[in-house]
C-alpha cells in the first residue's frame, strides 16, 4: 500500500514536469519553424531578385568585349561587328552607342579619371632671383604647385576616344593658381589604311619630349632647347594631327602630319588657319634585341610669327633603352634631341651711324640647340642621371649651356621624389626682369614631388 | 615602257595598302596575344589556321610591361588581339590605340577578352584603394595557368576567332576538343601526383598562383610582398618568417622575374626552400607551352611538398 502511494506521488510529480517539457519542446519547434519559414521567404525573395536581374542582363546587349557569334541575319547596321574598317555609310548612320547613357547604372562613369600632381621647390642665388633668370622664372627660391592635372579619358563610342585635361598651377611667386585647358581632343580610331586622326587642343608630337607632360618627364625641368625655342610649356596647339602606320615594313614607322593655328608665341604666333602651322614627323623604332631598343625621329614645324615672318623648326630625337631580361625597369636609358631654328627677321640699319634707324631690312637668323641625357636605374626604387644642354638663342646672339645631375626615388609606381642640381652658364649678362640683377651664371638646387591618383595610362617607350 | 611603269606602280600601291588579293585569300588569321599563356592556348584552338604572336615574354612581369612601338607594329598587322583582362594587361590599350588598327579597338570584333565566365578569386568585398597595393578591384587576374579554367578560356578564344572567321568554327571546335582531351588525360595524372601533398601550405612572393593552388587543394598562407606590387618592409618579413616557422612552411614560390635572392633569404631564415615556378608559359626551361608550364609547376610542387 505504501509502495502504491509512493508510486502515485511520483507519477503526479513527473506528469506536470513531462507536460512542461513537452510544451517547451513544442515552443522551441514552433520558433524554429517560424525561423525556417522566415529564412525560406528571404531565400525566395533573393531567388526572385536574382531571376529579375538575370532577365535584365539577358535582355541587355552583350558587353563590347564579348560580342556573340554573328547570326545569319546580321546586317551591316552594326559597323563595329564587321571585320574590315567601317565604310563612310557606316560612319554616317546613327548607331547603338547613343543608348549607352541609359544603360549605365547609378554612380557608374563610362570613362576613366586621374589626377597627377607635381610640386617643385628651387633654391638659387639672390641675383638670379632678382633678375628672374632661373629655370622657373619668377618662382626662384619658392616651393610651388607647378602642375595639378585632372584627366578625363575614355571611349566616346566604338569609333573614337576622347581626352580632356584640366591643369592648375602657379606661374608667378605668390600669384594666384591659374586653371586652364591643357589638352582636349578626340581621336578617330576607325579610319582605314592604318590611319588615325586627332582633333582638338594637344601637345604636339614634335620630337620625343614635347609630347610628355611635366610630371612624366625624366627630369625636373623641360630641356633648355625646348624652353628657349618654344617657351616654358613647349609646343601645344589647336588643330588636327593625322598619323599613318604602314604594315609592310620590317620595323615600326609612324608618319605624322598636322595643321594648327600657330598660337605658340615664342616660335610662331600668327594664330590663323589661313597661314597655318604645318607639322610633320617620322618616327622609327628598332628592336635591337629582347633587351635593347632604339627609337629615332625627325620632326618639322613650319609657320609664321606674329610679325608675319616665316619661322621653321627642324628637330631630331633619338632614344635608346637597355632593360635586362626579367627586369621591371630599364637599367640604362640614353637620349638626345635637337632643334634647328630658321627664322626670317628684320634687321635695323643705321647707315650714317647717327643713332637713328634709317630702315629695316629683311634678314634671317639660324640657331641650334640640343641636349643629351643618360639615366641608370640599378634598383627599382632609385634612378640616377644627368643631362647636358647647349642652346643658342633664336632671336638674339649668344648661347648658354647647362649640366643637371639628378637622383630619383620611387616609393611606388604612383609616387616619386627627385632632387637635382643645375648649373647654367650664359655667354652674356641676362636680366629678363630689368631689375638690375644678372643671371649669367646660375646654380640651382631643384626638388620635385609627384604623385598620381586614379587612372593613368601606360607610357609608351 | 609606260605600261610597265604603270604596272610597277600599281603593284607597289597594292603592296603598300596591304591588299594583294591572292595572298589575302590564302593567309592564316593573324592573332596577337598579350601574354604567352594565351598565345599557347590560341595556338591549341586555332591550329594550322592561325599565326599567333605574343606581346610579352614569359620572363616578364605582365603588370609592368613596357609599351614598345614594336608591339604596335604586331598589332597593326593583326586580325585579332587576345587579352587577359582584369587590368593585368591594361597597358595593351595604349599599344592597341597606337597600332592604328580599327579592327582591334574597343568594341571591334577583333578584340577578344578571355576573362568572361571565369569564377574569380580574391574579389575585394570592401572599399579598395591603392593603400592596399596593386589591388585588382574585379578580382585576381592570374587565372590563365589554372588547368581547370582552360575549358572556359579556350571557349572564349574559340568564340572570338569564330567571329572573325565563322567558316572555320568547326575546325576550331575540333582543335579545342582535341586539346581538352589531352588536358583531361594530363589532369588525371596531375591530380594523382598532387594527391599525397593535398592540404600543403606554401608562401608566395606575389599572389599569382592562387587559382592553381586552390585547384589542387593547397593553401597560400603568406606573401613576401607586403601588399601586391609593394616591396616588403623588414617588419613584414620578420612577421612572415615567424609565421612560417610556427606553421612549419617548407616552400616559398617565386616568379623568375621577382627578387629570387630575397625569396631565398626568407626561405633560409624560416628553414624552408624557395622554388622558381613557371609564372607563365616560357618563364622557365621546360615550360615552353601551356601543358608544359602546368606540368612543370605540378612536378615542382609535388616534389617540394613531399
Amino acid at each position: 500500500m505504501r509502495a502504491f502511494v509512493v508510486a502515485l506521488t511520483c507519477c503526479m510529480a513527473v506528469t506536470p514536469a513531462t507536460a512542461l517539457a513537452q510544451s517547451s519542446d513544442a515552443d522551441a519547434l514552433r520558433r524554429e519553424l517560424q525561423e525556417l519559414r522566415r529564412q525560406h521567404e528571404e531565400a525566395q525573395k533573393t531567388i526572385d531578385a536574382l531571376g529579375e536581374r538575370l532577365k535584365r542582363l539577358e535582355s541587355a546587349p552583350p558587353p563590347a568585349t564579348a560580342a556573340p557569334p554573328p547570326s545569319p541575319g546580321q546586317t551591316r547596321s552594326d559597323p563595329a561587328a564587321q571585320t574590315g574598317p567601317p565604310s563612310t555609310t557606316d560612319l554616317l548612320r546613327p548607331r547603338q552607342p547613343f543608348g549607352l547613357s541609359q544603360q549605365r547604372g547609378a554612380g557608374q562613369l563610362l570613362f576613366d579619371m586621374g589626377v597627377a600632381a607635381d610640386f617643385v621647390a628651387n633654391f638659387t642665388q639672390h641675383n638670379v632671383q632678382k633678375a628672374e633668370g632661373g629655370t622657373f622664372a619668377g618662382q626662384e627660391n619658392t616651393f610651388f604647385p607647378r602642375e595639378l592635372e585632372l584627366s578625363l579619358f575614355g571611349q566616346i563610342d566604338p569609333f573614337a576616344s576622347g581626352l580632356v585635361r584640366i591643369e592648375a598651377g602657379q606661374s608667378r611667386r605668390g600669384g594666384d593658381i591659374d586653371v586652364s585647358l591643357a589638352e582636349g581632343f578626340l581621336t578617330l580610331l576607325a579610319l582605314p589604311y592604318g590611319t588615325q586622326a586627332k582633333l582638338g587642343t594637344m601637345r604636339n608630337r614634335f620630337g620625343w619630349s614635347n609630347n610628355v607632360h611635366e610630371h612624366d618627364l625624366p627630369w625636373v625641368d623641360r630641356p633648355d632647347v625646348y624652353r628657349v625655342f618654344l617657351g616654358d610649356e613647349g609646343l601645344r596647339e589647336s588643330g588636327v594631327e593625322a598619323t599613318w602606320v604602314p604594315d609592310f615594313l620590317p620595323f615600326y614607322l609612324e608618319v605624322l602630319g598636322g595643321l594648327f593655328n600657330g598660337d605658340n608665341e615664342t616660335a610662331f604666333g600668327r594664330g590663323v588657319l589661313t597661314h597655318p602651322l604645318v607639322t610633320a614627323r617620322v618616327r622609327a623604332f628598332f628592336e635591337l634585341s629582347d633587351t635593347q631598343a632604339l627609337q629615332v625621329g625627325v620632326s618639322l614645324a613650319n609657320g609664321e610669327t606674329g610679325e608675319r615672318r616665316a619661322s621653321r623648326l627642324v628637330g631630331y630625337d633619338v632614344k635608346y633603352k637597355f632593360r635586362p631580361d626579367g627586369w621591371l625597369h630599364p637599367l640604362l636609358t640614353l637620349g638626345s634631341e635637337g632643334i634647328y631654328s630658321m627664322r626670317r627677321t628684320a634687321r635695323d640699319v643705321d647707315i650714317d651711324q647717327d643713332g637713328v634707324i634709317d630702315f629695316s631690312e629683311k634678314s634671317h637668323r639660324d640657331s641650334f640647340g640640343w641636349y643629351g641625357w643618360a639615366e641608370v636605374q640599378p634598383w627599382r626604387r632609385w634612378g640616377f642621371g644627368a643631362r647636358y644642354d647647349s642652346t643658342q638663342y633664336p632671336d638674339a646672339p649668344g648661347w648658354q649651356w647647362a649640366v643637371e645631375p639628378y637622383v630619383s626615388f620611387f616609393p611606388s609606381e604612383f609616387l616619386r621624389f627627385r632632387l637635382a642640381y643645375k648649373h647654367t652658364d650664359r655667354q652674356q649678362r641676362f636680366d629678363p626682369s630689368g631689375n638690375g640683377g644678372s643671371a649669367r651664371i646660375v646654380d640651382e638646387l631643384l626638388f620635385q614631388a609627384t604623385f598620381i591618383l586614379g587612372a593613368h595610362p601606360a607610357h609608351p617607350f | 615602257m609606260s605600261h610597265r611603269v604603270g604596272t610597277v606602280i600599281l603593284v607597289a600601291m597594292a603592296i603598300a595598302s596591304g591588299t594583294v588579293p591572292a595572298s589575302e585569300a590564302a593567309r592564316k588569321l593573324r592573332v596577337v596575344a598579350t601574354i604567352p599563356d594565351l598565345k599557347s592556348l590560341t595556338e591549341a584552338v586555332g591550329g594550322e589556321l592561325v599565326e599567333v604572336d605574343s606581346l610579352t615574354r614569359g620572363t616578364q612581369n605582365f603588370h609592368e610591361a613596357e609599351v614598345r612601338p614594336s608591339m604596335m607594329l604586331k598589332l597593326r598587322r593583326a586580325d585579332a588581339v587576345i587579352e587577359n583582362g582584369l587590368d593585368l594587361d591594361a597597358w595593351a590599350d595604349v599599344a592597341i590605340e597606337g597600332s592604328n588598327n580599327p579592327n582591334l579597338m574597343r568594341g571591334a570584333r577583333g578584340r577578344i577578352e578571355i576573362s568572361r565566365g571565369i569564377e574569380l578569386l580574391e574579389v575585394p568585398t570592401s572599399r579598395v584603394d591603392r593603400s592596399m597595393g596593386d589591388v585588382h578591384p574585379r578580382g585576381n587576374p592570374h587565372f590563365s595557368l589554372d588547368p581547370g579554367l582552360a575549358p572556359i578560356i579556350t571557349q572564349n578564344i574559340l568564340d572570338g576567332l569564330a567571329r572573325i572567321a565563322p567558316e572555320n568554327r568547326a575546325a576550331f571546335e575540333q582543335n579545342r576538343k582535341a586539346f581538352l582531351a589531352q588536358l583531361d588525360q594530363r589532369m588525371a595524372e596531375w591530380t594523382k601526383l598532387m594527391e599525397p601533398v593535398k592540404g600543403g601550405k606554401v608562401v608566395v612572393y606575389h599572389p599569382d598562383m592562387i587559382y592553381f593552388l586552390t585547384r589542387f587543394g593547397l593553401a597560400q598562407v603568406g606573401m613576401i610582398e607586403d601588399r601586391p606590387g609593394i616591396p616588403p618592409s623588414p617588419q613584414h618579413l620578420v612577421s612572415l618568417i615567424r609565421v612560417m616557422k610556427e606553421d612549419k612552411i617548407k616552400v616559398v614560390l617565386v616568379e623568375p622575374w621577382n627578387d629570387i635572392k630575397l625569396a631565398n633569404r626568407v626561405a633560409e631564415e624560416a628553414g624552408a626552400k624557395a622554388f622558381v615556378f613557371a609564372s607563365s608559359v616560357g618563364a622557365v626551361k621546360g615550360a615552353e607551352n601551356y601543358l608544359g608550364a602546368i606540368d612543370y609547376n605540378i612536378r615542382t610542387l609535388a616534389k617540394a611538398l613531399q
